[in-house]
């Protein structure tokens, strides 16, 4: 079993990629009967810092509706100088500059550890990344000054050569030109009106650059006019002026009457920013950051109105079909999302306020570009700043950890066809032998686009077997995947990488012992949960609890070991054993139940879910706890009400919170002071230990999580006591004369009643 | 060289505000100095956790009862003293640098740069090293401030151009709200001298050919 663990590992390592099974049943009528679908989480730039890029071209397969690249699973021949393509077997010559190649003297790409290789191409012109700032300045005076300073900070974190721009809005939207002069000029726009991209265009005077959609275009080469320059600038250039600007900026000056919303254009001003990067800059590396302190009161995209009296839409108004804006404002933000996606430009929304600001609106537009969703209380606090500083944090090589305008292709061998993809990401429609008619995801196309990403953006990409029952796969066979992501690295420069990975098929009727042994059952979740996830956006909720829990069911069908009716005898092997656990705590996460979170909230945390890679998704949906006491190091303990003991401190990860729970003597010795006592310096210890590990999570995390620190009975302990397993309740006294755990006070269904219920409806020969 | 330090968050404006770590933490290499925390029990087959699953190290005590004493041992090695700096040890640090020793070679390499630079430019950045000036002078700049600005001015001093840059980062990004006037003048100060030393170092080496 250790061994495909480690296999498992180790290929996660190297190629960023995690299989829901690692041997594939070779039938398409098999496969659907392995319930969870064959599919992998693939991480297109997982920082390998041990994998120094290629300065040379990719070499093709020169067949036109492949053009695979040459990995290390062709076949070679050396003396003929000839490579035969493992997708579609057509025979490629060398080009010239290979004429040296030999057993002895291969070229990285056909070394069995590069499957996964990044090729440096000198194509087209460098251009420079682009930050468009789009700034709320209906804020609390407070805030705003935050805001302002965290602005200000950024011109220094970003990279020397960027280009930096700047719109605030409030009733009226302003795009501020930035000039070296001591003048600062902007032009004025109406919240209220919608302006296509060329009246924006017209109105910027940006209109007399006819600029090929084709290609970037470097900023400066002489021929083109510096249209773009006035509102788009190097840092370098302006940062003194635009620090005195952003210095300056003040509130909205519109008086807010009592009982009213102060009137924001976030529609408008998300507009106009997109249309000018839309005419400056197409297809180049660009950010549109849009902090906002509140939701969009008036113009295209308003979510709500301006009456306070009047309270923002609820689940409840959306179930009873009552949110009067949320179509159409939805609508808006899905066609700026589009367009910016077409442009390869990306939206990060950055909202700090108490109530609700319109993520559930205007969700599309980070969702679909690969921007960032960030939520917070107030810019004044430290979750909003380091979450921004750490937008443009760099890894140990001194790299910004950003890339942009990425389109990753796949391609299979032909017994495999691509169902879709989920992540943020959108399609680029490109048909092909490898597409399959069955959707899962975005799909009916073998590429996508990813306008912005990170070491951590995943997608989700889901196959299907299409080899017929009757044509057996040879003994020995592979099917193999190949994914190509082309993208513009933060230093400007074109990049692509290629990671190529073979499995092994097997005959699921003689071979499924192998074929259940290589399940990826952590995969599996997130990829299912994705799935879930995926559904839940369009559809209602229970029905995709239905089918989530049809899923789980057949799945036990198919691997448990039982004999019929008799639910004590039911088995499941070590790759199954976490896998039900892993679906009752995703029943009860906030990806698929939004009871307790505002739609805002939901579109927040769905938003976080559908982009992170394995490991943070799996701590999303089933967090980590860990427990110190002083018997020994931390270890992990079961996340289940029985763990919260009196002796002991829990340390608990949800992704978005770290949780610290002092139980109930912990609390009570610390009350005491027992920490501050010489003879007692190893309770001090105790007590340190979990911060430390809490510090070290905090320190990396993106986005930053709240900081919950509690202690048993207090009423912050609420977020422990609704994540464990209620497995001791007010319901089952006979945990109460017990001193294990700690009963929790619900309704729910603890993990023991769904899995007696899951046995009984898997070994009933009724279904 | 920039400070390593943990600040409290902002517990009036934010709900459960988490701690804010100096741009020295975040930006340390190496990264985590322990295995992450990522393991999980598997649940037993039946759902339900064995009542003899974690035995206490020590009788855990119930309300009713006396609150028995922590254990008297020795630390034990897993759990280890923390090596971070807490924000309040910072605040007593002092500082007795004098303004115009940082002030001078300032205003010497914006001397240089006068030759070589556009006049709005260097007049924009002498007008930041004024506000500094004052700032300093009326006690609004803290001591942690004047400590990184006395270092940066000496490695401004030796051309270590990245290590400035450095430093003006940290201090942007740990004390913006002091510095955000004006360290975008130091910021373009150190740009200029570093291109110009850059200039003359390609006539210097045109004169050699």
């Amino acid at each position: 079993m250790a061994t495909y663990l480690e296999f498992i590992q180790q290929n996660e390592e190297r190629d960023g990629v995690r299989f829901s099974w690692n041997v594939w049943p070779s039938s398409r009528l098999e496969a659907t009967r392995m319930v969870v679908p064959l599919a992998c989480l693939m991480t297109p730039l997982k920082e390998r810092l041990d994998l120094p890029p290629v300065q040379y071209e990719p070499v093709l397969c020169s067949r036109p509706t492949c053009k695979a690249v040459l990995n290390p699973l062709c076949q070679v021949d050396y003396r003929a100088k000839l490579w035969a393509c493992n997708f579609c077997f057509q025979r490629n010559q060398f080009p010239p500059a290979y004429a040296g190649i030999s057993e002895v003297n291969q070229p990285a790409e056909l070394m069995p550890q590069f499957s996964t290789i990044e090729y440096i191409v000198q194509r087209g012109p460098q251009t420079p990344l682009i930050f468009l700032y789009v700034v709320d300045t209906c804020l609390e005076e407070e805030d705003l000054q935050a805001l302002k300073e965290s602005l200000q900070m950024s011109l220094s974190l970003l990279p020397a050569d960027a280009f930096v721009g700047l719109i605030t809005f409030g009733r009226m939207v302003q795009v501020h030109e930035l000039s070296c002069e001591g003048i600062s000029k902007s032009y004025v726009f109406r919240g209220t009106k919608d302006l296509t991209a060329k009246q924006i265009q017209e109105m910027l005077g940006l209109t007399r650059l006819v600029v090929p959609v084709q290609q970037g275009r470097p900023p400066q080469s002489p021929e083109q006019p510096v249209i773009s320059s006035r509102f788009l600038q190097p840092v370098h250039k302006i940062d003194m002026n635009l620090t005195d600007l952003l210095g300056e900026l003040q509130r909205d000056p519109w008086p807010v009457t009592q009982g009213k919303r102060p009137l924001r254009s976030t529609g408008v001003a998300l507009s106009i920013a997109v249309g000018l990067l839309e005419g400056t800059f197409p297809n180049t590396g660009a950010r549109v950051m849009l902090f906002t302190g509140g939701p969009p009161t008036q113009g295209p995209g308003m979510v709500v109105g301006d009456e306070l009296k009047t309270p923002i839409r609820s689940w409840h108004d959306i179930e009873k079909d009552n949110a009067r804006f949320m179509k159409k404002a939805t609508k808006h933000y899905e066609t700026l999302a589009n367009r910016t996606a077409a442009n390869g430009h990306c939206i990060d929304i950055y909202a700090c306020a108490l109530d609700q600001t319109g993520l559930l609106e205007m969700k599309c537009c980070a969702n679909l570009t690969g921007g960032h969703m960030v939520m917070g209380d107030s810019f004044n606090t430290s979750l909003f700043k380091q979450t921004f500083q750490r937008v443009f944090s760099k890894d140990i090589n001194g790299e910004f950890r950003m890339a942009f305008g990425a389109t990753l292709e796949v391609k299979t061998s032909r017994e495999l066809k691509i169902a879709g993809a989920i992540g943020p990401c959108v399609s680029l429609n490109a048909k092909g032998p490898c597409v399959s008619e069955n959707e899962l995801g975005t799909g009916g196309t073998c590429q996508w686009k990813i306008c912005s990403l990170d070491p951590s953006s995943t997608l989700g990409i889901y196959f299907e077997v299409v080899n017929q029952h009757n044509a057996p796969i040879p003994q020995g066979g592979r099917g193999a995947v190949q994914f190509v992501t082309q993208y513009q690295h933060s230093s400007t420069q074109k990049r692509i990488r290629v990671t190529t990975i073979a499995r092994n098929w097997a005959d699921a009727q003689s071979q499924l012992q192998h074929i259940e042994a290589a399940f990826d059952q952590e995969a599996a979740a997130v990829l299912m949960a994705r799935l879930g996830v995926y559904r839940a956006e369009s559809e209602e909720g229970p029905d995709v609890l239905r089918w989530l829990d049809r899923q789980l069911i057949r799945l036990c069908q198919k691997f448990g070991q039982y004999n019929k009716d008799d639910p004590n005898s039911f088995r499941l092997s070590d790759s199954f054993s976490l896998y039900p656990q892993f679906m009752f705590h995703l029943r009860r996460s906030p990806f698929l139940q939004v009871f307790n979170n505002s739609p805002d909230e939901s579109s927040y945390y769905r938003h976080h879910f559908a982009r992170q890679d394995l490991t943070q998704s799996l701590i999303m949906i089933q967090p980590i706890l860990y427990s110190y006491s002083f018997s020994g190091p931390p270890e992990p303990v079961l996340l289940d009400s029985s763990s919260i003991l009196a002796d002991r401190i829990l340390l608990m990860d949800t992704f978005f919170q770290i949780v610290i729970y002092l139980g109930e003597t912990i609390a009570q010795w610390q009350k005491a002071g027992y920490q501050d006592m010489p003879e007692y310096e190893n309770f001090k210890h105790l007590l340190q230990a979990p911060l430390d590990d809490a510090q070290e999570i905090l320190q990396t995390r993106f986005p930053m999580p709240r900081y919950v620190n509690t202690e048993h009975g207090s009423s912050q302990a609420r977020f422990l006591l609704s994540k464990v397993n209620p497995s001791q309740t007010h319901n089952n006294l006979y945990a109460w004369g017990q001193e294990l755990g700690s009963p929790i006070l619900t309704d729910d269904v603890s993990l023991q009643v769904f899995m007696d219920h899951l046995k009984k409806l898997a070994v009933s020969s009724a279904s | 060289m920039a400070d390593l330090y943990v600040k409290p968050g902002n517990k009036e404006r934010g709900w459960n505000d988490p701690p804010q770590f100096s741009y020295g933490l975040q930006t340390q290499c190496g990264g985590p100095k322990r295995p992450p925390l990522t393991r999980r029990v598997p649940a037993p087959p039946d759902g339900a956790p064995q009542a003899n699953s974690a035995p206490p190290a020590v009788p855990a005590a119930s309300p009713p009862k006396p609150v028995g004493l922590p254990p008297l041992a020795l630390c034990s090695p897993a759990l280890r003293p923390a090596a971070v700096k807490q924000a309040a040890d910072l605040a007593e640090e002092e500082c007795d640098v004098n303004v115009d020793d940082v002030l001078d070679p300032l205003n010497e390499t914006l001397g240089m740069c006068r030759n070589a630079r556009q006049k709005q430019v260097c007049d924009d950045i002498g007008r930041r090293l004024a506000v500094f000036r004052e700032m300093w002078l009326q006690g609004k700049l803290s001591a942690p401030v004047r400590k990184r600005m006395n270092i940066l001015v000496q490695e401004l001093q030796r051309r270590h151009w990245d290590l400035a840059d450095e430093i003006h980062r940290s201090l942007m990004v740990d004390h913006v709200n002091e510095v955000s006037q004006w360290m975008v003048g130091i910021k373009r100060l150190i740009a200029e001298a570093r291109n110009l030393s850059s200039g003359d170092m390609d006539q210097a080496a045109e004169e050699v050919l």
